[in-house]
C-alpha cells in the first residue's frame, strides 16, 4: 500500500498507472489529429478533442472532480452541481460534467471558489438528507458519504427553527428487487436515465418542484425491467438498495470473490460477495467486452437459489424406490459397480450449467470406457458441418462489436430475455449509433423499435432468395448483423435454418474485412465448451442407445425421461440442485455450484472464462471434475490428473482457447461451413411459425435448476404477472 | 532477469596492513628511493585471483530469478499448492471514486471454510486468505510471485474503454434517438 | 488380656466377616471397596445405597456410603443424592430423615448421577439456523 502510494507520487500526484497510460494514449492520438484543443487542469496542461468536457478531460491526466449525477455510461444531466470548478475570468464556476472545453481554459479543481462551491452544494443535499448512514445498506460504499467527508464542511449550519423536522418523502414500492427509501434520494436522476435509456422502461421520473420534488414511478407500479438491479448501483446514496440484501450485511465484511456468471450464455462477470461462508449478494464488475458495469436481474438476485433445494449428501435408491443419503464411499462403489458392468453401454448428458473441467472429465471416462454416447441437453443440428467448425456455433461479431453494427437481424430470438445485456448493446447502438433492428419471429417487446418482419419461416427463405424487401437492406447495410436464437436451431429442421441462415449471411456483404455476420446465441452457459470438447448436441444418441447407466451432468431441462430408457437402464445425477435430474435418478453425487468452484466457463461469443471458489460446496458436495476423477479411479479407468493445473492442461490438449481465459477466440472457415452446410438435405419446414420460448417477462425469471429454486425469482415472477392485471 | 543480491564488504579493508602501507608512502616521502613498495599480498596472487578480489568490491549480480521461498518460513505446502491470481482490480460499479483502483493485485486461491459450530460463525485455516497485495505494475506483481516461488497466473482486465466525449447537448436533439423524454 | 495379645483383633475381624455374610461376601465386598469395615447401617437411600457409620474409626473414616449392588463396580460419587452429601461429608450430623432445614417438594427433582461418558451425557449443539436447505427427495 506504502509502495503505491510512493509510486504515485514519484510519478506526480494523483497519477495512477492507468490515468498515465490513459493520458498517453489520448496524447498519441493527438499527432494524426491536429484539431485537439490545450486546456490546463490545475496548470496542468493536457491535450483533449473538441467537445469534451471539462470533468473527461481532468479524469485523463488523473484529477477526479467530485459527482452525484454525472455517471460515464449515462447521458450528461448536470443537475447535483457537485462536480461545479472554476474556470479562469469565468465569473461564475462551471459545470464540470456538462461544459465543453474551450482553447486554453485554465481549469482549477482545487482553488478556494471551487472548493466554497462544492462545500455549498455538500451542505444543501446534507440539509435534506436524512443522516442515517448507521442504519443504511449504503453506509460503507456510499459516495455522499465519501464525498461529504472530502468535500464537505466540518460543521452543520442546519437549525430546524420550525421544528418542522427533515424533508420526509414516502416510500416507493418499485417490485420485490428494489428497496426504495425515497427520503434518502439526491434527486440525481441516475436511476431515471438508466431506466428511459439502458434499460429502455421510461418508467421512472420526477414529480414536483424544488423542496416537492420526487423521483418515483408516478403511479405505483412494478419496475419492469430485466435490468433493474443496476439502479441500486447507480443511486449515488442510500435511496436505492437491494431488498434481498437489505440489513444482512456491510460492505466492510463481506469478501469479494471475482467470477463469472453462468445463468445465461453472456457470461457476464460478477463479484460474489460472501461473509460467514454464505453468498450475500452478487454485484457486476466492469468487463467492457462483455457486460460494461450492468447486470441482469436473474444473475444478480439468483444467488438464493444456492442455499435451496441443495444436494448435500451423496444418495442412493433403495429397494421400497426411495432415495436415501448414504456417505462418499457407498455412493461410489454403487455407481462405480453399475457403470463397471455397464461396460460400454454407458452415456451422459451435460446440461446448462456444466463447466468445462468436467465435460472432459466426464468424456474422458466415458471413452475410456469404449462408449461415445456424450450428449449436450440442448440440441444443435448436426448436418452440414454441425458443431465441428466454430464458425458456425459462435455469437461471431462478439458483444461488444453490435455496438458498431448499423443493421440487425434477429431471427427466432428474444434478446432482451435471453441474453439482457446483449440486448442492451443493441439498445445502445439503436440510440447512438442508429441502429436499425428487424426480427423474424414472434412479436416480443424489446424496448426499442424494430421492424418485425413476422414469424413465419417462408420470410427467412425469401430473405436469402433476395426476394423480400428486407434483402435489399440487408445488402446495402454496413455493418450488418445477423443473430440466431439457439433455440431456433433445436427444431427438427434446424440444420436448413442454420443453412439457410449461414447462406445469407455469406451473401451479406459488410464493408469491414473482420466484421461477422453470423452469429448464433446461446442460451446456457455450458454449451459452447460442450461443442468446443466434442459432446453429441441432443439427446437422440441416449434414447437409441439401448444404455445401462446414464449419467446426468445438471441435466435438470427434462430432455430425457425415465420412459425414454429402458427399464434397467441406472440413472447417475451429478450435479447441485435437487430438480427434475435428481427427482429420476437412481444415485445422486452432489457437486459444486458455480460460486463454489474454480471452473472453465466458454460465453456465446466463445470466450473462455473462469469462477474463482467464494464459498466452500455444503455438506458432502464436491467439486464436479474430483468426483469423476474418484469414480475413475474406483471403475478401474483412473484418469490422468489430480489438481486443478492437470485437468487444464488436458483443457488445452482438447482445445487450447478454453484456458487463454478472458480471450475470446476468433472463430473462422465460414465459407467451408457454408458449403457443408450446402448440401443438407432437410427442408426448411415452412409451415410451423417460428417460436421462442421466453416471451415475456415472467418466463425469464426462472429458467434452470438454481433460478427455480431462489424464492427471489418466484417473488418477481408473481410480481410481474400481478402488474399485468394492472391497469397501469 | 538479473538482481542485486547483496553487497560485500569491501575485501581489501580487511588488511589493515595494506592500507596503513599506503597512508605510510605519504609521510615518508624522504626515505623513498631505500626500499622499494612490495605490494607482498597482491604480488603473489594469480592473476584470476587478483580478478576475483576486484569483483568482490563490487555488487554480486545473481543470473536468473531469485527464489527466497525456502527463507520466508511459509509452510512448503503453502507455496507449492497456492495458485496466485495477478489481477487489476475493477472499479466498485457501487461508487464512483477511483483513487482504489488503477493498480494491480495479488491474492490466493479460497480454500475450505468451515461453520464453527459454537456460533455459526465462518472458520478457516488459511492465514493466507487475508492477503491481499497491491502493486504498481503488473510486472512488480510477477516479480513478488516468482521470488516467493508460488505459482501464479494474471487475468488480464478489459477495463478500457473507447473514448467518446460527452455532451450535454444530444439530450435535446430533435432528429436523434438521444433525445431525452423524461425527467 | 485378649486386648493386650490383639486377639480381640481377630474376633472383630471373623465378627466383620460373620456381618458382611460369609467368606465370599467379604472377598467380594474387599475387591469392589478396596476396605471391609464393621459398622453401623444408618440408613439406605432410594436408590438402595447404604450408610454406614462406625465411630470406633477416626474422623474422616468414620462414615461411608456402600453403592447398591446393582452398580457393581461402576460406582462413583455422583450416585449419592443431595441429602445424603451433606451426612456424609460431615456438613451435619443429622440423617436426611431428621434434619428440619431440608424441606421436601413434591416439585423437586429426582437426583440423578453425572452422565458423563455415557450416551445420556450433554453434548454441546449449534443453535445456529442452517444455512442450506437440502432438497428432500419427493416421496414415492
Amino acid at each position: 500500500m506504502l509502495r503505491i502510494t510512493f509510486t504515485k507520487v514519484l510519478n506526480g500526484a494523483k497519477l495512477s498507472p492507468k490515468h498515465i497510460y490513459v493520458a498517453t494514449r489520448a496524447q498519441s492520438g493527438e499527432v494524426k489529429k491536429p484539431e485537439k484543443v490545450e486546456v490546463f487542469i490545475d496548470d496542468k496542461p493536457v491535450y483533449v478533442e473538441p467537445g469534451t468536457t471539462v470533468l473527461q478531460a481532468a479524469a485523463m491526466i488523473g484529477v477526479e472532480i467530485p459527482r452525484f449525477c454525472y455517471h460515464e455510461r449515462l447521458a450528461v444531466a448536470g443537475n447535483c452541481r457537485m462536480c461545479l470548478v472554476e474556470v479562469e475570468k469565468s465569473p461564475k464556476p462551471v459545470a464540470a460534467c456538462a461544459m465543453p472545453v474551450m482553447k486554453g481554459w485554465r481549469i482549477k479543481t482545487d482553488s478556494e471558489m471551487t472548493r466554497k462551491a462544492r462545500e455549498g452544494i455538500m451542505e444543501f443535499l446534507l440539509v435534506n438528507h436524512p443522516l442515517d448512514c448507521p442504519i443504511c445498506d449504503q453506509g460503507g460504499e456510499c459516495d455522499l458519504q465519501d464525498q461529504s467527508m472530502a468535500f464537505g464542511s466540518d460543521r452543520s449550519r442546519f437549525t430546524d427553527i420550525e421544528f418542522s423536522g427533515k424533508r420526509a418523502v414516502e416510500d416507493k414500492d418499485i417490485g420485490p428487487l428494489i428497496k426504495t427509501i425515497m427520503t434518502r434520494c439526491i434527486h440525481c436522476t441516475r436511476c431515471i436515465r438508466f431506466a428511459s435509456e439502458v434499460a429502455g422502461v421510461d418508467d421512472l421520473g420526477t414529480t414536483g418542484r424544488g423542496n416537492d420534488m420526487q423521483v418515483g414511478t408516478y403511479v405505483e407500479k412494478l419496475f419492469m425491467s430485466e435490468l433493474s438491479g443496476n439502479i441500486i448501483d447507480l443511486c449515488p446514496v442510500g435511496a436505492l438498495t437491494s431488498k434481498p440484501y437489505s440489513f444482512t450485511a456491510r460492505p466492510w465484511e463481506i469478501r469479494k470473490v471475482d467470477s463469472i456468471d453462468v445463468l445465461d450464455a453472456v457470461g457476464s462477470n460478477i463479484i460474489v460477495s460472501t461473509r460467514t461462508g454464505e453468498v450475500m449478494r452478487i454485484v457486476p464488475r466492469v468487463n467492457e467486452e462483455i457486460n460494461e458495469e450492468w447486470l441482469a436481474d436473474k444473475s444478480r438476485f439468483a444467488y438464493d437459489g444456492l442455499k435451496r433445494q441443495r444436494l448435500v449428501t451423496p444418495m442412493i435408491r433403495d429397494c421400497n424406490g426411495e432415495l436415501k443419503p448414504v456417505d462418499w464411499e457407498a455412493a461410489l462403489l454403487t455407481v462405480a459397480k453399475v457403470i463397471k458392468n455397464a461396460g460400454s453401454q454407458v452415456g451422459a448428458i451435460a446440461g446448462g450449467l456444466a463447466d468445462a473441467e468436467v465435460l472432459v472429465a466426464v468424456k474422458d471416462l466415458l471413452n475410456k470406457l469404449g462408449s461415445e454416447a456424450l450428449c449436450t441437453e440442448h440440441t444443435f443440428p448436426l448436418d452440414g458441418s454441425g458443431t465441428d467448425l466454430r464458425s458456425s456455433y459462435l455469437l461471431n461479431n462478439k458483444i461488444a462489436g453490435v455496438e458498431e453494427a448499423d443493421l440487425v437481424l434477429l431471427i427466432g430470438t428474444n434478446p432482451r430475455l435471453e441474453a439482457p445485456l446483449l440486448n442492451s448493446r443493441l439498445r445502445k447502438g439503436w440510440i447512438h449509433n442508429e441502429l436499425q433492428v428487424a426480427l423474424i419471429g414472434p412479436k416480443v417487446d424489446l424496448r426499442y423499435d424494430y421492424e418485425h418482419l413476422g414469424d413465419d419461416a417462408k420470410v427467412l427463405k425469401e430473405i436469402v432468395s433476395g426476394r423480400h424487401q428486407f434483402s435489399s437492406k440487408l445488402k446495402s447495410a454496413k455493418k450488418p448483423l445477423i443473430i440466431v436464437g439457439s433455440e431456433l436451431l433445436e427444431r427438427a429442421d434446424g440444420a436448413a435454418v442454420l443453412s439457410a441462415v449461414q447462406t445469407l449471411a455469406a451473401n451479406t456483404p459488410s464493408q469491414d474485412k473482420d466484421w461477422k455476420v453470423l452469429n448464433i446465441l446461446h442460451k446456457v452457459a455450458s454449451q459452447v465448451a460442450a461443442f468446443d470438447i466434442g459432446y453429441t448436441p441432443g439427446v437422440d444418441k441416449i434414447r437409441e442407445g439401448n444404455l445401462k447407466a446414464l449419467l446426468l451432468i445438471g441435466a435438470d431441462e427434462g430432455a430425457i425421461d425415465k420412459s425414454d430408457l429402458p427399464q434397467d437402464c441406472f440413472v447417475i445425477y451429478q450435479g447441485h440442485h435437487g430438480d427434475q435430474g435428481a427427482s429420476i435418478a437412481d444415485a445422486i453425487l452432489p457437486g459444486a455450484a458455480y460460486t463454489e468452484k474454480q471452473a472453465t466457463y466458454v460465453n456465446t461469443e466463445g470466450r473462455a472464462q473462469e469462477t474463482l471458489v467464494a464459498v466452500t460446496a455444503p455438506g458432502r458436495a464436491r467439486e464436479d471434475w474430483k468426483i469423476i476423477r474418484a469414480l475413475s479411479e474406483i471403475i478401474g479407468a483412473k484418469l490422468p490428473y489430480d489438481n486443478l493445473n492437470e485437468i487444464r492442461c488436458r483443457l488445452e490438449e482438447v482445445a487450447p482457447h478454453l484456458t487463454r481465459y478472458g480471450s475470446a477466440e476468433e472463430a473462422n472457415y465460414f465459407k467451408q461451413a457454408e458449403q457443408l452446410a450446402k448440401k443438407i438435405k432437410i427442408q426448411l419446414d415452412e409451415c410451423t411459425p417460428i417460436d421462442v420460448k421466453i416471451k415475456e417477462l415472467q418466463d425469464y425469471f426462472m429458467t434452470d435448476a438454481i433460478t427455480r429454486a431462489s424464492p427471489t425469482m418466484a417473488k418477481c415472477v408473481q410480481a410481474v404477472l400481478k402488474q399485468k392485471q394492472s391497469k397501469y | 532477469m538479473a538482481s542485486t543480491l547483496l553487497r560485500t564488504t569491501k575485501v581489501l579493508s580487511k588488511y589493515p596492513a595494506f592500507t596503513k602501507l599506503g597512508a605510510s608512502c605519504i609521510s615518508t616521502s624522504a626515505v623513498r628511493n631505500t626500499d622499494p613498495q612490495i605490494k607482498n599480498d597482491i604480488a603473489l596472487l594469480k592473476p584470476e585471483e587478483v580478478e576475483h578480489k576486484k569483483k568482490l568490491q563490487n555488487y554480486i549480480t545473481v543470473e536468473g530469478t531469485t527464489d527466497i521461498s525456502t527463507v520466508t518460513g511459509i509452510p512448503e505446502d503453502f507455496i507449492k499448492e497456492r495458485r496466485v491470481r495477478i489481477y487489476e482490480p475493477a472499479k466498485n460499479c457501487m461508487q464512483s471514486g477511483t483513487s482504489n483502483i488503477g493498480h494491480w493485485e495479488l491474492d490466493f486461491d479460497t480454500r475450505e471454510r468451515w461453520e464453527n459450530p459454537l456460533m455459526g460463525w465462518c472458520s478457516s485455516g488459511d492465514p493466507l486468505s487475508n492477503m491481499k497485495v497491491q502493486f504498481a505494475t503488473k510486472d512488480e506483481a510477477i516479480d513478488y510471485c516468482e521470488k516467493n516461488g508460488w505459482q501464479y497466473y494474471v487475468q488480464e482486465s478489459k477495463l478500457d474503454k473507447k473514448f467518446k466525449p460527452k455532451s450535454y447537448g444530444v439530450n435535446f436533439s430533435w432528429n436523434k434517438r438521444t433525445r431525452v423524454t423524461t425527467k | 488380656m485378649a486386648k493386650y495379645f490383639g486377639i480381640d483383633r481377630i474376633f472383630t475381624f471373623l465378627k466383620t466377616i460373620k456381618e458382611t455374610g460369609g467368606l465370599k461376601a467379604s472377598l467380594y465386598k474387599l475387591y469392589r471397596m478396596d476396605s471391609l469395615r464393621p459398622g453401623q447401617l444408618v440408613g439406605t437411600d432410594k436408590y438402595g445405597n447404604k450408610y454406614y457409620e462406625n465411630p470406633h474409626y477416626f474422623y474422616g473414616r468414620n462414615r461411608w456410603v456402600e453403592y447398591a449392588p446393582y452398580y457393581g463396580m461402576d460406582y462413583d460419587g455422583s450416585q449419592v443424592p443431595a441429602e445424603w452429601f451433606g451426612w456424609l461429608h460431615y456438613k451435619t450430623d443429622l440423617l436426611p430423615d431428621k434434619d428440619p432445614s431440608r424441606p421436601k417438594y413434591k416439585w423437586m427433582l429426582d437426583h440423578t448421577e453425572n452422565l458423563s461418558g455415557t450416551p445420556g451425557q450433554y453434548m454441546p449443539y449449534s443453535t445456529t439456523l442452517p444455512k442450506i436447505e437440502a432438497w428432500r427427495p419427493p416421496a414415492k
